[in-house]
């Protein structure tokens, strides 16, 4: 016999809850796919759709108005760089710049009527580059390759006619229809964060109730609160990744730029990550199995997409519309976001929204205590 | 401490269960049973699948509530302080309930952790009970590739990591194969021996025969309660025995007997108030009356006949 009472110790048992669903998580398949693989892949499907490097090639238009040897030679040059894909050779400039525009191309380039004259002349010269400055790294790439080319061309020209100098010129031109991707860091924050923890521990109880571990579990002296917060901590740790994984993903393949510090917008991401968490708690302690639990976490993320203000600005919806909004933690987190990461505020300037989505975590929370049944069914 | 200690001094009864019913919507799942389990005693709730035996459990260990009456283990209302008395209590569920995807070591150190236990004192427990049932090297295996056997091992490993003076085990041998059942009641009592009180559910009626006492359930009722041998007696009104003889003689005449069972011509079956003390006091009066006993003897009655009389008298 041992003695167990020497062993036993008071209170807490969240430490072993923590770990047990730790080690779950771990080895549940479903975890890797929705905690790395989805945010990830989210986000590079917003880095392509939205602006990002695209196919390897940018899509440019030229506007040939010397039509001479010179700029035969230039235009093959820049084919020859396999940074560009030319989608057409115009004769005039108002086809170059609606080209940009009309968001077809990300830039036009211009080449002078008296491009070949001047080359031939051994006159200094230029092009001309209008590029649509609306998204930052792609101009930015455009620029430095046209730089390359001309600077090739150049030699090429100084070896044969003595030219002095090609200088490319560089005009901005802001396409209407391509947004940048930076704009919808937001958006895609507020999805990762709302979808994946939500539905990953609305399963999470049920599961247990459903598989009959839950039985068992309560013939220990654990209590409503260990069984809670032991979860919430342990997703908690589990799901943080998502939103560090989700913005390093958007920064380094997609070259975003964000005004905010990490810090800030890490604060603001864990914020709501706890209160997509205490929803999804909720949820789990008043499904009874787990396909409810699914579906009543993709029907509260529909409600949040729409009222959040990541389609159409709250601003302009409805009054009624717009009340639903105040009770759609997702709308505020968007907005503190939003002024986080692309204002550069810090997460004090920020402060009113993060209480209110803490005001929700904090009744999600205190639901599921109260509600939670440590019976069978 | 006081506390505890007086709940250690009130050995008699290790549960008592006063009219506990359970409904489910109109469905009366367990209908006003009274229940007396004593202190190191092996109890066994025997009955067909749904009779109310998994939902009686349950009340006793508290995980549903009683929609009547009460239980008390060790003298504390199961409803009322449920905490108090889950630390007596070890519970083995019908289906299996650990977790699949921990390892048989991950469990069982799991639930020594909830109920308290570190340390070294949980490392030396955990493997004590590893070595015991044999999952030694199993211990890295995931739960959910175990067999049936070996799993319910784990379970009753797992039931056993805080030491509880009551285990309460939910059809432990289904699915189990026999040579393996043996085992299992090898086990059990050995706990017995240990102290520990067990009850038991089961609807192997061979098995119940390893009872101290029984408890006979049917349609959310008790039919029958006492040792096997009591219940038995109970169903066929006293003892069965077999007599053979060569002679003229009327077998419903001899002392003792209350009826005849069976007569096949020369060999009878008779039911008698105690075959102890009945048989010697047949064989002398045949013998006086001048008939020649061949065969003489007491006829053992097995459960299953036992349970299906008193099942046929209740309905």
């Amino acid at each position: 016999m041992i003695e167990l009472e020497e062993g036993i110790r008071k209170g807490f048992r969240i430490i072993p809850i923590v770990d047990k669903e730790i080690r779950q998580l771990v080895r549940d398949p479903k975890t890797i796919l929705m905690v790395l693989l989805m945010p990830i892949t989210v986000t590079i499907l917003f880095g392509y759709g939205y602006g990002g490097k695209g196919a390897g090639k940018y899509p440019i238009t030229v506007v040939d108005l010397d039509g001479g040897d010179g700029a035969f030679k230039f235009i093959q040059e820049l084919r020859n760089s396999k940074m560009f894909q030319i989608k057409a050779i115009y004769k005039s400039k108002g086809q170059g710049f609606s080209s940009v525009y009309s968001g077809e191309v990300y830039a036009s380039l211009i080449i002078p009527e008296t491009f070949t004259e001047d080359l031939m002349m051994g006159r200094p010269t230029r092009v001309e580059l209008y590029y649509d400055a609306s998204n930052p790294s792609v101009a930015q790439m455009i620029m430095q390759a046209v730089g390359v080319v001309t600077q090739q061309f150049q030699e090429w020209a100084a070896a044969r006619f003595g030219t002095f100098a090609i200088t490319p010129m560089f005009y901005t031109v802001y396409g209407p229809e391509i947004k940048k991707i930076e704009s919808f860091i937001p958006t895609l924050m507020a999805m990762i964060l709302q979808m994946v923890p939500t539905s990953l521990i609305s399963v999470s109880i049920c599961r247990e109730r459903e598989k009959g571990t839950f039985e068992q579990f309560i013939m220990t002296p654990v209590s409503v609160f260990d069984i809670i917060f032991g979860k919430l901590a342990a997703y908690f740790f589990a799901t943080i990744s998502d939103a560090i994984l989700s913005l390093f993903t958007a920064i380094l393949l997609f070259d975003v730029k964000l005004k905010g510090t990490f810090l800030d917008m890490i604060i603001v991401s864990t914020v709501f990550l706890l209160n997509s968490l205490s929803l999804g708690l909720l949820i789990s302690v008043f499904s009874r199995n787990q396909l409810q639990a699914y579906q009543a976490s993709i029907f509260s993320f529909i409600i949040f997409m729409l009222f959040s203000g990541v389609f159409i600005p709250v601003d302009v919806l409805s009054s009624e519309a717009k009340l639903i909004a105040s009770f759609v933690p997702m709308y505020y987190f968007v907005t503190a976001f939003r002024n986080v990461s692309l204002k550069g505020w810090n997460y004090l300037m920020v402060l009113d929204q993060l209480t209110v989505i803490s005001m929700f975590t904090f009744a999600f929370l205190a639901l599921s205590l109260r509600f939670l049944r440590m019976e069978v069914t | 401490m006081l506390k505890t200690q007086r709940l250690e001094e009130q050995p008699e009864l290790a549960v008592e269960a006063k009219n506990l019913t359970k409904r489910f919507g109109k469905f009366v799942a367990v209908d006003h049973i009274s229940l007396e389990i004593r202190r190191g005693e092996n109890f066994g709730l025997l009955g067909p699948n749904g009779a109310g035996k998994t939902t009686t459990i349950r009340m006793i260990t508290g995980v549903i509530k009683p929609s009547e009456g009460y239980v008390k283990v060790f003298g504390i209302d199961v409803a009322k302080e449920r905490k108090k008395v889950l630390k007596y209590i070890g519970y083995m569920p019908q289906k299996f309930s650990l977790y699949e995807d921990l390892t048989v070591e991950e469990n069982i150190r799991l639930y020594g952790r909830l109920q308290g236990l570190t340390g070294s004192l949980l490392k030396d427990r955990v493997k004590e009970l590893l070595e015991r049932f044999y999952l030694w090297e199993f211990r890295r295996r995931l739960a959910g590739k175990l067999s049936g056997g070996m799993k319910q091992r784990l379970a009753l490993a797992t039931a056993l990591v805080h030491d509880p003076t009551l285990l309460i085990l939910d059809e432990p041998t289904a699915g189990v194969d026999p040579p393996l059942r043996r085992k299992f009641w090898e086990h059990f009592r050995e706990l017995n021996r240990e102290g520990k009180t067990i009850l038991v559910t089961t609807h192997y009626m061979d098995e119940a025969e390893n009872c101290d006492r029984l408890a006979l359930m049917n349609r959310g009722r008790i039919i029958a309660e006492g040792t096997p041998r009591e219940i038995k007696r109970r169903a066929l009104g006293g003892d069965l025995v077999e007599i053979v003889f060569e002679g003229n003689l009327d077998p419903a005449a001899l002392p003792g007997v209350k009826s005849v069972m069976e007569d096949s011509s020369e060999r009878y079956l008779l039911v008698v108030e105690d075959a102890g003390r009945d048989l010697p006091r047949i064989v002398k009066k045949a013998e006086e009356l001048g008939a020649k006993i061949l065969v003489a003897s007491p006829v053992h009655v097995s459960l299953e006949e036992a349970f299906i009389r008193f099942m046929g008298e209740s309905e």
